[in-house]
């Protein structure tokens, strides 16, 4: 009966590995060997062609005296000022108004998602040509408010205009969250803190905004990870333009691994990359040890 | 407040509301009338004063001339997603499988690892992905697109966590009939589990379909390339067709939209499970 038992749990092992090997096959070339290269590749000297090269922490010493990287690093925190900020209280308020709605909420939050599921190059391009200088919007302002706004050839208001469009993106997704997050408040908490004659406000702050907490460590971690990420936009309308001011890690590492003319090789571009991850860790890392709160709901 | 004031102010938050959910569709409105009205048009009036299809003709046609062959690529787009779809959703469900009904030590430690694994940044595996994907002679191929993706650890793990709540007995009951493993997961696993595989079909084919830095990085011929590459490179080059350039990003834009429309009830789960 033993035996039995065991070679049962051996058929179990077998089966069990068997379905899973082809992933983990997968996996160690396109995850394990890939990384393995990365950590490579930070120490080289490469052209893709001839062999690589030992540099040793050259790449790291190269990348940090860079104006560049410090250039791309004040822009993304920069974009970060609009962005998060901005993307932030527009999905609070939305979660709450998606709380609240009871006739219209199916097609308010589908006009939303829409957005958000919209292609990376189609809307790009459609913002490019919205607020281009003589696009629909700045014909509209021109015609009734006799100005324009030159969204892209001022650094910071091109980064506005990218932080305005990752928004309109985002915010319903963001505002999803939220309102999972508000349907997590037991409503009896309101019932008695009106009996207690709280106002509207203090309702807010002292327990909407405490127990929301869960939901907006994670919206941030999302904006972060989403800031130091950020591609298609910059790359498809700005360039990187004006001055450089829109030149975002993502771009800076294709540039220099990838373009021609502006190579410099694959190991100082896998050195950003290693940084702007470390980096984006730190400030996630930053955001869940100074707001993260323990939650206990029931 | 009295009953009929507080009625008064839910209409007027419900209008606000209302309004405001058309206004944000407002991108997708201009996109799409821009695309179907004559080019000198598009900046200077919403409505078109006629509907024409001359955009499409442009871009499915006399781009053709301008080395970029629309249908081609869109061809490219549909044949890259639907593989990498199908495969994804069929090999996390057979993974999956595999981590939540068998014990065994290498389960436990996959599914740690999975999770492990949805840590990083995409960005980090650019260059590498770069690297391997050349080793393998599978630069500026449609496999180089497919081959990498064919797997998800995200896919995995979503699978896993849903089968948790499957019975034993359904999969006891089909051994007993004799079926294999692989039979178990297609007809029992995946019907059991179909709003998962949704979800995860639908994140993965959007996913795909909208990849741009990928495919910029390993395709540099303009007829393996997939209709996000080719429709950015066509705006770069010809952004003076202003109306052909809308219509291109009218097809990259609208099978998301299409597909999320269909299964939207599918998303909004999506979106729930992920939060828990």
């Amino acid at each position: 009966m033993k035996q039995k038992k065991s070679k049962f749990k051996r058929m179990n092992a077998i089966k069990g590995w068997t379905l899973v090997t082809p992933y983990i096959i997968h996996q160690a070339i396109f995850f394990g060997y890939a990384l393995g290269w990365l950590g490579y590749l930070m120490f080289v000297k490469w052209n893709y062609l001839t062999p690589p090269k030992w540099v040793g922490f050259d790449n790291f010493i190269r990348v940090l005296t860079d104006e560049i990287f410090w250039l791309v690093l004040l822009n993304t925190a920069n974009f970060m000022l609009y962005f998060i900020p901005i993307s932030l209280l527009a999905a609070i308020l939305l979660g709450m108004a998606f709380n609240k709605l009871k006739y219209v909420k199916t097609f308010v939050v589908l006009s939303f998602l829409v957005a958000n599921i919209s292609s990376g190059v189609g809307y790009s391009i459609v913002f490019q040509k919205l607020l281009s200088e003589s696009g629909p919007i700045n014909r509209f302002l021109f015609d009734h408010f006799d100005f324009t706004i030159p969204w892209f050839s001022r650094p910071q208001l091109a980064l506005l205009a990218i932080a305005l469009m990752v928004s309109w993106k985002f915010i319903g997704y963001y505002g999803l969250i939220f309102l999972a997050g508000l349907n997590a408040i037991p409503k009896s908490l309101y019932e008695a803190a009106k009996l207690d004659g709280a106002t509207q406000w203090k309702q807010f702050t002292k327990i909407t905004l405490p127990l929301l907490n869960p939901s907006l460590v994670m919206v941030l971690v999302l904006q972060i990870t989403l800031s130091f990420g950020i591609f298609t936009e910059p790359y498809l309308i700005t360039g990187g333009g004006p001055m450089k001011r829109t030149y975002m890690f993502m771009m800076y590492i294709y540039d220099n691994a990838f373009r021609k003319f502006t190579s410099t090789g694959p190991g100082f571009a896998s050195v950003i990359s290693i940084l702007a991850a470390a980096i984006s860790f730190s400030c996630i890392f930053l955001v869940r040890k100074s707001i993260e709160k323990e939650v206990n709901l029931v | 407040m009295s009953k009929a004031k507080k009625r008064v102010t839910t209409i007027i938050f419900e209008l606000i509301m209302l309004i405001l959910a058309i206004f944000w569709l407002y991108p997708y409105f201009w996109l799409v009338f821009s695309s179907l009205k004559p080019q000198r048009e598009i900046y200077t009036q919403f409505w078109p004063s006629a509907f024409t299809m001359e955009n499409y003709r442009f871009i499915f046609s006399t781009a053709e001339k301008m080395n970029r062959d629309f249908i081609r690529s869109l061809m490219n787009s549909i044949f890259i997603s639907v593989t990498v779809t199908a495969s994804v959703v069929f090999t996390s469900a057979l993974v999956g499988y595999g981590i939540a009904k068998f014990k065994f030590l290498g389960g436990t430690i996959l599914k740690n690892f999975t999770i492990f694994q949805m840590l990083f940044p995409g960005f980090m595996f650019t260059i590498p992905t770069f690297v391997v994907v050349k080793a393998l002679g599978l630069l500026n191929s449609l496999g180089g697109l497919i081959i990498p993706a064919l797997f998800s650890a995200w896919g995995v793990f979503m699978f896993t966590q849903s089968y948790r709540n499957i019975p034993n007995d359904f999969i006891e009951a089909a051994r007993m009939e004799g079926a294999s493993e692989t039979r178990i997961v297609l007809s029992i696993m995946i019907p059991l589990a179909r709003s998962t595989a949704s979800i995860v079909g639908l994140f993965t084919f959007i996913g795909i379909w909208d990849n741009f830095l990928t495919p910029l990085i390993l395709i540099s011929d303009y007829d393996k390339m997939p209709l996000s590459v080719l429709l950015a490179s066509f705006n770069h080059e010809y952004g003076s067709q202003i109306g052909a350039v809308l219509s291109g990003a009218v097809i990259q834009t609208m099978p998301m939209v299409l597909l999320f429309l269909i299964f939207r009830k599918y998303f909004l789960e999506g979106i729930a499970v992920s939060f828990k």
